[in-house]
């Protein structure tokens, strides 16, 4: 049993939930905003694929990071572009991304890089690890809190940054309105596209960032399709936590938990049925939220049908 | 007036547009095309090839062979089937992302029940793994199905999410329990009864018998949804649910149907790929087919006789580009960005199209305007 839970699989648990954190993050701003974003996946491939072009090319983890930036506010913007300038169908725009996504990322890894399947080398510089000096030393806490990689940080921190923002600043406070009543907003003088292109921005910049963690967070290369669905599961996430940036945080750290738990558990049981545990889980996990609810939602008119008279 | 006879004008206006192939829409999809197209051979030009040379080697790979046709027709049939899948279910209302999922545990079920009845005549093989293939991908189509319908659980993320856990079972299944004792065979099940396989109708490629199978199914699923009571009522529900009810139609039962129905066609192209193709479920017998498939669906706007035509146009594509890959040297890569532009492209045609009228009766009016000035000021 110790080898299975330890400390290590708690950083495990962290270092996997990540992208699926990021990845939900820029989810949860278009959900805000009331549209689902479902090309998240393929923004995360790309933004993989991005990372290491970028650290490869300027052999540098920071120009990485710039790069997936710019990409991120590219796809962002094209995202908007077609889902609201344009009115598309959003669900079909999502699905075409992702498909793009898939093209593009493996044309590029050919015609660039000559590679068939994955590319990894020693040009690749991967993000840089922080140790916290203090922490370092202190037992369970410091293995856990110190040494992961920066955006493993970022990810806590942007939790953080992105309720204050939705929930405490006038901006955010509008960029919730353009979805739950753009009318209103509207009225009150305020663009709800304006807030629309904003949240696909941000969409577009948190969903690439999460793909870097992937190819240079906790592995050094970029391989087809490495995204693996995440996004998708990054969209559940969003959908149990009610787009509520610490309740989703905690969604996605679940299914880091289960990830990194079939991980360890491949040593007794087959690596198909451990890789298969994550995406039961959510799918139950999606199930649970919609029993719970119903049950207090029962539970509240038994209430008010108690006390009416 | 009655506020109900209202809504169900409302609704009645409301269902006229955007579900129809018009003329309109067929040229705008030709004006994707060649765009797509001409985005294609940018980034031809951009890697250093010679665009011309690069679709001449596509159109010839995938139809200038007897071979390559029959390959692209089998391409086609897969394509096909999987759209009609995709817009039987959207037509239900309710979006089928899982059919990948549905697809592998066909396939898996018609390798196991057409393997363990070796002896049996050849006909009642291709029968019982036709009921398995459909029972394994229907059952897998209405759990989430069930889950949309009962708890509004969203069907498209856990349609997506069951796909990866069905690879990993199927994959699972044919590397453990079920593993071929066979040597050589990577991950796969044993082989199908040998006579029971679809016999090829040109030689090499993949064209088999089982195009007669898929051509019965393609019948059934038009019949179904553009000349029954059912089409009519999928129909209605798919474009206003509430004007559904409101017509007494069950839009949650037709909805599950949809959903089942659409799980069972893939679970039938999965029988075909390990009949005709592999003669055993190798966890390779798919690479996102039914997403192909789905494209083709959502472009045509789940017309079944517009998704049957543009089958065949994508399966040049798919086919042509392989072929692409290998005479001109380019990635075929290049055809799913070529794809995913006509998506991108069709899918804002009614917003761009919009936006265009818009603009020029903007400039109308500023052009009256600007008259009446000069009128006026002579």
């Amino acid at each position: 049993m110790s080898e299975i839970f330890n400390i290590l699989l708690v950083q495990n648990t962290l270092r996997t939930a990540t992208p699926v954190v990021l990845c939900a993050l820029g989810c949860l701003m278009t959900d805000q905003v009331g549209i689902m974003n479902i090309g998240v996946d393929g923004m995360m491939l790309m933004g993989a694929f991005f990372a290491v072009l970028g650290s490869y090319l300027f052999g540098s983890w920071v120009m990485g990071l710039v790069f997936v930036t710019v990409l991120g506010v590219l796809l962002g913007y094209f995202y908007y572009v077609f889902s609201i300038k344009f009115k598309s169908d959003e669900f079909i725009i999502g699905v075409a991304l992702n498909i793009l996504a898939g093209g593009l990322t493996v044309f590029l890894l050919r015609t660039l890089f000559g590679v068939k399947g994955s590319f990894s080398g020693p040009g690749i510089v991967p993000l840089p690890t922080i140790t916290i000096p203090w922490l370092e030393n202190v037992p369970v806490l410091g293995p856990i809190l110190s040494g992961n990689t920066l955006l493993v940080y970022a990810s806590w921190i942007l939790v953080l940054v992105c309720w204050l923002f939705l929930y405490k600043t006038p901006l955010g406070f509008h960029l919730r309105a353009s979805g739950e009543a753009p009318e209103a907003l509207r009225a009150s003088g305020k663009s709800p596209e304006r807030m629309k292109r904003l949240a696909s921005v941000l969409c577009g910049i948190l969903a690439s960032l999460s793909g870097a963690h992937l190819s240079l967070g906790y592995l050094t290369m970029f391989s087809e399709n490495m995204s693996a669905s995440r996004g998708f599961v990054a969209v559940a996430c969003v959908i149990f936590g009610g787009s509520n940036p610490p309740r989703v945080f905690l969604a996605a750290l679940l299914f880091g938990f289960i990830d990194a738990l079939g991980m360890r558990l491949q040593k007794y049981i087959p690596s198909d049925l451990t890789s298969m545990a994550p995406y039961v889980v959510t799918v139950v996990m999606m199930v649970a939220v919609v029993l719970l609810k119903r049950r207090k939602q029962a539970a509240r008119a038994k209430l008010s049908a108690e006390t009416r008279y | 007036m009655n506020t109900g006879f209202l809504q169900s004008l409302r609704a009645l206006i409301a269902l006229r547009p955007k579900q129809k192939l018009t003329a309109q829409y067929l040229l705008s999809l030709l004006i994707a095309v060649t765009l797509a197209f001409l985005v294609g051979a940018g980034i031809m030009l951009l890697c250093g090839y010679d665009p011309l040379t690069c679709y001449a080697a596509m159109f010839k790979g995938a139809l200038g062979k007897p071979r390559a046709f029959g390959n692209t027709l089998a391409k086609t049939v897969t394509l096909c089937l999987t759209g009609l899948a995709m817009s039987l279910a959207a037509k239900a209302g309710i979006f089928n992302v899982g059919g990948e999922g549905q697809l592998f545990l066909g396939g898996l079920a018609a390798a196991v029940v057409g393997a363990r009845m070796d002896g049996a005549p050849g006909w009642l093989i291709v029968l019982c793994s036709l009921l398995a293939a459909m029972a394994a991908g229907g059952a897998y189509a209405w759990v989430p199905g069930m889950l949309k319908v009962k708890l509004k659980v969203n069907e498209v993320v856990t349609t997506i999410l069951l796909n990866s856990a069905a690879i990993y079972f199927c994959s699972y299944m044919a590397n453990g329990p079920l593993k071929t004792a066979e040597r050589g065979i990577a991950s796969g099940t044993d082989s199908i009864a040998s006579y029971a396989e679809f016999t090829p109708l040109i030689r090499l490629s993949n064209l088999t018998t089982g195009i007669f199978y898929a051509a019965g199914i393609t019948f059934l699923i038009w019949y179904l949804m553009t000349r029954s009571t059912t089409g009519f009522e999928m129909k209605i529900t798919g474009t206003n649910s509430r004007f559904a009810r409101y017509g007494g139609i069950r839009a949650d039962r037709l909805a599950l149907w949809g959903m089942t129905l659409s799980g069972m066609i893939c679970g039938v192209v999965g029988l075909l790929e390990v009949f005709g193709i592999h003669h055993r479920f190798l966890t390779t017998i798919s690479s996102e087919f039914y997403f192909d498939g789905m494209l083709v669906a959502m472009i045509m706007r789940y017309q079944p006789l517009g998704v049957i035509l543009m089958s065949f146009f994508f399966a040049i594509l798919n086919i042509g580009g392989s072929a692409m890959e290998l005479t001109a040297g380019i990635s075929s890569e290049v055809m799913l960005i070529v794809q995913s532009v006509i998506i991108f492209f069709m899918a804002a045609e009614g917003g761009i199209s919009e936006m265009a009228r818009a603009r020029a009766a903007a400039r109308r009016v500023r052009r009256a305007a600007r008259r009446a000035e000069k009128e006026a000021a002579a």
